[in-house]
């Protein structure tokens, strides 16, 4: 019987060792090829043989080839990759004729991408070409002309990306002609951890290739992005004087965005650097300066806040009247509660119906109330001082006003100017040289700090050094945070040193803190540039230190999804051995990862079941800031539990990262709205329930409506960058946990999401947009109804109950039945199917009254209404026939998700400069998903949606007369109507003032005087 | 006949953790493959692969119960859209268009298979082609097995991991059953290039196992080692392929008269195989050559291991072998082994017993240096059945050279001198050394049982349930307190 097929190579490896015979081992050569996948075992042994062939010179140049493709083989199926390619390289042309043959496409394929992968690493250690392989160089070249043959552009791309070859993307898109490869370059070298001097590198070298923006063209927000990003004074003043005299409305577009993106220092040099221009562009520059000082922006935003202010007051009421007010830890709950939901509409009408709760203010909560205002008046920096004037320290010393309340008001006033300080950065400076009072200096430190945000002032600088070296701690943390925000980014390592210095010489825990944080801001955004710190903090005994170099990495890479990073933090969120380093470190993986928010429930769902508290605390933080705004039900399924949890802080955490989430959702959009807005009002109505769970919830409460309603919280900027400002406010809003009064900093981070839309001259004319989705679907949550009269009668049962315990059940049992008779009598509107629902509710609520304190049963109440409204408040017909868009004017509130179904109406007169959207609607999707699927469908939509903001319009018919909005006072805020009715003539008379900073409106009247009665 | 190396792991004891254990009515074999293809489904949607290995696990006590009316509905229910697969699964399935009316009734609780996983699609083709081989079609099941490696191959998906190596598996098998094994060899190694290019773990297990069963079954040992020593053996295989990669290690190892080495692997082989009864011909297949390493280590095994049920009967012409070798009679040791000749050729263990001969014969000797403190070298050889004295004298030289007796040989006086028994006593550090590998291994069994441990999914959420409860009970203890205080007042204004 002949055997059926070969068992052994050794009768051919045998022929190698012929010594004298080079045709003999030519032919093994030849023989072994084939053989090689069935037999490479056995020919690995004497892979040294022939590999000695191949280097012999008796051969001819065809058998070496051959011999070190035969190396080269056998070294792969060793699984030894590197020398597989060595010797592939040496191969030549046998192995191009084998790429050629379809066999060994595996092997063909390993060798190929190993060759990319070294020369990769090759070129990013060292640019020239000289050091590298001239036969790599070929191969490398020959993929190129593959790609580019099959039109592969983007795989071509991403290796010259890589192997740092500009001139092959150069090369590619003159091959491509398409303006979206730039695109992508751009967004792959922003969003994939590429070092930043090369990030830099590639930047400016794809600004000429992008051709000249016109009206309407796709890329203009990619450019946004690209000079922002470089931040270069001079390649900005080109692009604004080229587009001047022909495109003024790109213009004012462009300066627009850079202001909702650029740093502080960027935008002051760009308008110092514009020219004057000749008689007839005057105008126009004067109008460029105007918006890139930024005014133009805060003062359309501030109108939009202003006008739709949708704050719920009876939410902030039962709030207020379940807190009590003596309790400082409930003071300021209510009072940021107050400044979140308020933020930048400027509407202090629950302070002056309250004006009995604030004056039971003391110490610092009275510093927080005072710098809730701040809050309030975000943006309203020119009436900023005259605002605030009642607080301020006076001119003169030995003043008699409360240290807290002038200390807080110095902090407003830098809230209120925040990151637009350069106006009251002297006065600050002025106060905090001039006061020696802690309290005083403390607040001026942290408004110093947040008005001259990333200002790179060392005037500042070196007065608030001067305020940290008297060794104070409440001044001195305050200055150490201060420290680093005026430096913001600057990754001054002469900074760091000192702040570094004195943090290891002071005794003061919260002065080492401070200080830790403003190295942290130090490196905001500074990459690998940080890493030596970020190793030395690290490293540090001191836990305070380290907790600073936790948050030096997470600011150093924020935005930036790096995996160094993130693994870092993971590994410090379970090894270090303090708890409040491994909090932060799992808090901060949020700033790292916020661009992929729907990344965060998977990577955070096992520590948020740690068996450590303050891991689970961290984990909650890490939740609501990435996920913020997204309403993403994976965020919300892992949130939901842990509101349960044992652990107050836990608990607090949870309710406030929920508050986060959920900001500007719908019922329609996200099915736990109702249910968490329900669980807020309970748990703060429940009198047993932690103080920090009922503060959390507050919390809660003014995030979810935050900015009446019309503000996101977001980290990254319409453009998809970072938004500084909003990580930094994030970073110190953390920080509540050692010192409340910084939680104001959330502010920061709310971004007013309208439309605005502006002509040529900068006015607003009235005009309509259509909104493809079901009105629902972005509409604002139903207000709140006010409470029954039962359940106040029920207080006075409960608490004067001092007759026989089975009396004073009956007449609860009456009183519940009363309860539900004063439901029907008080809405008489109502249909009758709806009437015996709440009749019931209020019966089952009624029975439970025994067990159950009258605030909860307020609580729920207002769970009935709520669950109840989607049946009650829409009548039936319409439900079943709700129209599958919905038109919106100007000034609108258009939130993030819903940018994606905004369109101009074709034959509307005024058309945008640039698209609504970097993404395409997902028409379909949103229309067919139920309430069920939402979640997913709306996860769909990015988060860096873009769009959206302060609009340029296209006066497509000149011919008509526009018509324009009046920026004069408006009619009294609508949450006015919704308040209970005592408080409507205050409410009225604290909205009449939303827009009176309008330069071309009439002055509107001076507020009447308002003051906190604070006892001084 | 080769060991029969089919295994699977004790489903019994494991029991509870299956979606169809509940139930007290066994489900049908429809049923469970309903439930099993939502698992596979369940696995690829959530990256689990625990669900796919749960589905395999029974894959064998499953397999028993399919008859072709079965597998054709599955294959047309599942299949429904996938036209051109379905009809060439169901023509490998014999009588498939008979049973098409008769078995509509299941056809309802079928979920419709709106997308069609791949992963799905390799379950079923996996049953046909299970289903084939045991109905011996082999000829058609070498077809299906192609047809689905090249597939599985192509979509290269990591989700198909654990079904592509059982697929394997079965290729394997059938062209060992028909008898064609080295056909497969080229593709085999080609798929075990692909997996470790991959980093697809358990196909490469698979497939290193099947290579090497290959090249045993041919006697090709040296190409054998040659793989083991180019190849790792992924870590994470699975316990019944490391099983069986101990297996062949241990007979590699053995041929290669590497007795010690091919000791510690059998026993490792015991130790990770399936318990006797889930697999009794592995269990079988190992305990063989591993009673006839230990006596080539001249060792003697327990004689309890002959009475073990599974073992009694498959090892009783081993038993007789080890009792030749115990008495260290020749003659007894020859007329074993013509005895048996047929079953250890069939079990290929006839070369390795043949070198028993050696130690039969030392063992002879060393038993006579027990009871002798001299012997005459004739006495020997009647004693032993040697041929002449030059023989014996030398087996006694060479038996001292190793160690196997104390004593030296007296060639004048055609004596053999032993002074073994003085040098005897005690147990010496034999004992502490077994006792402490013992307690190593279990140690380190127990680590990794430690490690393979999962927490089970939203265990906390109950917990948090328990501490919400508690939590509600401590409030209205506060609230029982004050109400409890009206109570006083109302008590004390009795008095």
């Amino acid at each position: 019987m002949v055997a059926r097929t070969q068992t052994s190579a050794a009768g051919v490896l045998a022929l190698l060792s012929e010594q004298d015979e080079p045709v003999v081992r030519q032919h093994a050569l030849k023989a072994l090829l084939p053989l090689v996948p069935q037999f490479w075992a056995e020919i690995s042994e004497h892979v040294a043989t022939i590999e000695s062939l191949y280097e012999s010179d008796e051969l001819p140049r065809d058998a070496r080839d051959l011999a070190a493709l035969l190396v080269s083989k056998v070294y792969f199926y060793l699984g030894e990759y590197d020398e597989a390619l060595s010797f592939a390289l040496g191969a030549g042309r046998a192995f191009e004729a084998e790429s050629r043959s379809t066999a060994a496409a595996e092997f063909i394929e390993t060798i190929v991408s190993k060759a990319i992968d070294r020369y990769i690493t090759v070129r990013a250690d060292d640019a020239k070409d000289d050091k590298i392989d001239p036969r790599l160089k070929t191969m490398i070249e020959g993929i190129f002309t593959r790609c580019l043959e099959d039109g592969e552009y983007k795989q071509a791309l991403g290796i010259a990306l890589e192997a740092r070859r500009l001139d092959v993307i150069e090369r590619v898109y003159k091959e491509s002609k398409d303006v979206e490869l730039l695109s992508y370059i751009m967004e792959a070298v922003l969003e994939s951890g590429f070092k930043l001097s090369y990030r830099d590198q590639v930047l400016n070298f794809l600004l000429p290739l992008f051709p000249p923006p016109a009206p309407q063209s796709s890329h203009i927000p990619a450019l946004t992005r690209l000079y922002v990003t470089l931040s270069s004074t001079p390649l900005t003043v080109k692009l604004l004087q080229s587009l001047v005299p022909k495109e003024k409305l790109l213009a004012y577009q462009f300066a627009f965005d850079f202001v909702e993106g650029g740093t502080q220092d960027f935008l002051e040099s760009v308008r110092t650097a514009l020219p004057e221009g000749t008689a007839d562009e005057k105008g126009t520059y004067d109008q460029l300066r105007q918006i890139l000082s930024g005014e133009e922006s805060i003062k359309h935003y501030r109108e939009f806040l202003g006008r739709n202010n949708k704050v719920d007051l009876l939410i902030l009421k039962s709030t207020k009247d379940a807190l009590e007010a003596r309790s400082s830890i409930y003071h300021n709950a209510v009072t940021f509660s107050n400044a979140f939901m308020h933020c930048g509409t400027a509407s202090d009408v629950f302070l002056r119906e309250n004006l009995d709760w604030l004056v039971r203010a003391s110490n610092w909560s009275k510093f927080s109330a005072t710098a809730a205002l701040g809050v309030i008046h975000k943006g309203y920096f020119e009436k900023g001082l005259e605002l605030l004037g009642p607080y301020l320290p006076a001119q003169e010393a030995g003043t008699t006003g409360s240290v807290f309340s002038e200390g807080g008001a110095l902090f407003a006033l830098g809230l209120v100017n925040a990151g637009k300080g350069k106006d009251v950065e002297g006065y600050l400076r002025d106060k905090l040289k001039n006061i020696q009072n802690e309290v005083v200096q403390h607040g001026a430190a942290l408004g110093l700090g947040i008005a001259g945000m990333a200002s790179g002032s060392e005037d500042a600088f070196e007065d608030l050094k001067t305020t940290l070296f008297n060794d104070s701690a409440v001044a001195g943390e305050a200055a150490g945070i201060g420290m680093g925000l005026v430096m913001l980014g600057s990754g001054g390592q002469r900074f760091a040193d000192e702040m570094l210095q004195y943090a290891h010489d002071t005794q003061h825990e919260k002065i080492i803190r401070g200080l830790a944080l403003g190295v942290a801001f130090l490196y905001y955004g500074r990459q690998e540039e940080a890493d030596g710190v970020i190793q030395s903090l690290l490293s540090e005994k001191d836990g305070l230190l380290r907790y600073g170099g936790v948050y030096t990495l997470a600011l150093a890479y924020a935005g930036t999804s790096d995996n160094n990073a993130i693994r870092k933090l993971l590994h410090i969120a379970v090894s270090d051995t303090s708890d409040d380093v491994r909090r932060a470190a799992v808090t901060c993986l949020a700033f790292v990862l916020f661009k992929n928010p729907t990344q965060m429930p998977r990577l955070v769902q096992l520590l948020s079941e740690s068996y450590n508290p303050h891991v689970r605390c961290g984990a909650t933080l890490a939740l609501g800031l990435s996920c913020a705004g997204t309403g993403l039900q994976d965020a919300v399924e892992i949130l939901e539990p842990m509101i349960k949890d044992p652990v107050d802080f836990v608990r607090q955490g949870a309710l406030i990262a929920l508050g986060m989430v959920l900001v500007q959702q719908s019922e329609a959009s996200s099915p736990s709205m109702s249910s968490t807005r329900a669980l807020y009002a309970r748990i703060v109505g429940d009198k047993h329930e932690d103080p920090m769970a009922r503060f959390g919830s507050a919390l809660g409460q003014g995030l979810i409506d935050a900015g009446g309603r019309n503000v996101t919280i977001s980290l990254s900027s319409r453009t998809g960058s970072t938004n500084m400002a909003a990580v930094v406010g994030m970073a110190l809003f953390c920080q509540f946990w050692y010192w409340f009064p910084l939680a104001h900093c959330a502010s920061l981070a709310f971004e007013p999401t309208g439309i605005i839309g502006l002509n040529e001259d900068l006015k607003v004319p009235k005009f309509e947009v259509v909104s493809n989705a079901r009105p629902s679907l972005f509409a604002y949550p139903p207000p709140t109804k006010p409470p029954t009269k039962a359940a106040v009668e029920k207080v006075e049962t409960a608490v004067l109950s001092t007759t026989a315990k089975a009396k004073a059940r009956e007449s609860r049992k009456k009183a519940a039945a009363d309860d539900s008779q004063m439901d029907t009598d008080e809405k008489p509107e109502k249909k009758e199917s709806d009437d015996a629902m709440k009749v019931d509710d209020a019966g089952a609520s009624g029975s439970k009254a025994r067990d159950v304190s009258p605030l909860t049963q307020l609580a729920d109440a207002a769970t009935a209404a709520g669950a109840g409204t989607p049946s009650t408040s829409t009548p039936k017909p319409k439900r079943t026939v709700e129209p599958s868009s919905e038109k919106l004017s100007n000034f609108s509130r258009v939130t993030p998700t819903q940018f994606a179904y905004i369109s101009f109406p074709p034959e509307g007169k005024f058309q945008p400069v640039r698209a609504i959207s970097t993404v395409p609607p997902q028409r379909g999707a949103a229309a067919s998903t139920k309430r069920g699927g939402k979640g997913a469908a709306l996860a769909a939509v990015s988060k860096t949606a873009g769009g959206g903001g302060i609009l340029l319009l296209i006066d497509t018919k000149p011919q008509e007369a526009a018509e324009f909005i009046d920026l004069t006072p408006p009619a009294p805020a609508p949450a006015a109507a919704a308040a209970p009715a005592e408080a409507a003539p205050a409410a009225a008379s604290a909205g009449s003032y939303g827009g009176m900073v309008d330069e071309n409106g009439p002055e509107a009247d001076m507020p009447p005087a308002f003051e906190y009665p604070f006892d001084a | 006949m080769a060991p029969d190396v089919e295994m699977k792991v004790d489903d019994e004891t494991k029991k509870e953790e299956k979606p169809e254990a509940p139930a007290p009515v066994p489900l049908t074999p429809a049923q469970i493959i309903t439930a099993n293809i939502a698992l596979v489904e369940r696995a690829v949607s959530t990256l689990e692969p625990r669900f796919t290995h749960r589905v395999l696990r029974g894959h064998n006590a499953l397999r028993r119960k399919l008859d072709s009316a079965i597998l054709a509905e599955v294959v047309r229910n599942v299949l429904s859209k996938d036209v051109s697969t379905r009809d060439s699964l169901l023509a490998y399935i014999p009588d498939s268009t008979a049973a098409a009316e008769s078995m509509d009734v299941d056809s309802a609780k079928q979920q419709p298979a709106s997308d069609l996983l791949p992963e799905t699609e390799a379950y079923v083709r996996l049953l046909v082609l299970d289903f084939l081989l045991d109905k011996q079609h082999y000829a058609q099941a070498i077809e299906l097995a192609n047809d689905t490696v090249a597939r599985v191959q192509q979509l290269n998906r990591r989700s198909l991991d654990a079904l592509g190596a059982r697929i394997w598996f079965s290729y394997g098998r059938a062209y060992e059953l028909s008898g064609n094994f080295d056909d497969a060899r080229p593709q085999l190694l080609a798929g075990q290039r692909t997996a470790s290019l991959r980093r697809d773990d358990e196909t490469q297990a698979t497939l290193i196992n099947l290579l090497l069963r290959n090249y045993l079954a041919y006697d090709l040992y040296t190409q054998a080692d040659k793989l083991v020593s180019k190849t790792t053996f992924p870590e994470s295989a699975a316990n019944t392929q490391l099983a069986r990669h101990l297996y062949y290690l241990g007979r590699i190892r053995a041929v290669q008269l590497d007795y010690t080495d091919a000791h510690a692997h059998l026993q490792q082989a015991i130790r990770r195989a399936p318990s006797a009864q889930t697999a009794p011909g592995f269990y079988q297949a190992v305990h063989k050559l591993s009673v006839i390493v230990e006596l080539l280590m001249g060792d003697i095994p327990e004689r309890n291991l002959f009475r073990h049920p599974v073992l009694a009967r498959a090892l009783a012409g081993y038993f007789e072998i080890v009792k030749a070798v115990r008495a260290g009679s020749l003659s007894q040791f020859q007329a074993t082994l013509a005895a048996h000749t047929a079953q250890f050729t069939a079990d290929k263990t006839y070369t390795l017993i043949l070198r028993l001969r050696q130690n039969v014969i030392k063992t002879g000797i060393r038993r006579l240096s027990l009871s002798y403190s001299r012997i005459s070298l004739r006495d020997i050889c009647l004693k032993l059945h040697l041929d002449s004295e030059e023989d014996a004298e030398y087996i006694v030289g060479k038996a001292i050279r190793d160690g196997v007796i104390e004593g030296r040989v007296v060639h004048e006086a055609g004596w053999m001198q032993c002074d073994a028994a003085k040098s005897r006593g005690g147990y010496g550090t034999e004992v502490s050394d077994v006792f402490g590998r013992r307690i190593a291994f279990c140690l380190g069994l127990h680590n990794e049982s430690v490690k393979a441990m999962r927490y089970p999914l939203n265990a906390h959420r109950k917990e948090l349930a328990t501490a919400e409860a508690a939590r509600e009970r401590e409030k209205e203890l506060a609230k029982e307190i004050v109400e409890g205080e009206h109570d006083g007042d109302d008590d004390l204004g009795d008095f």
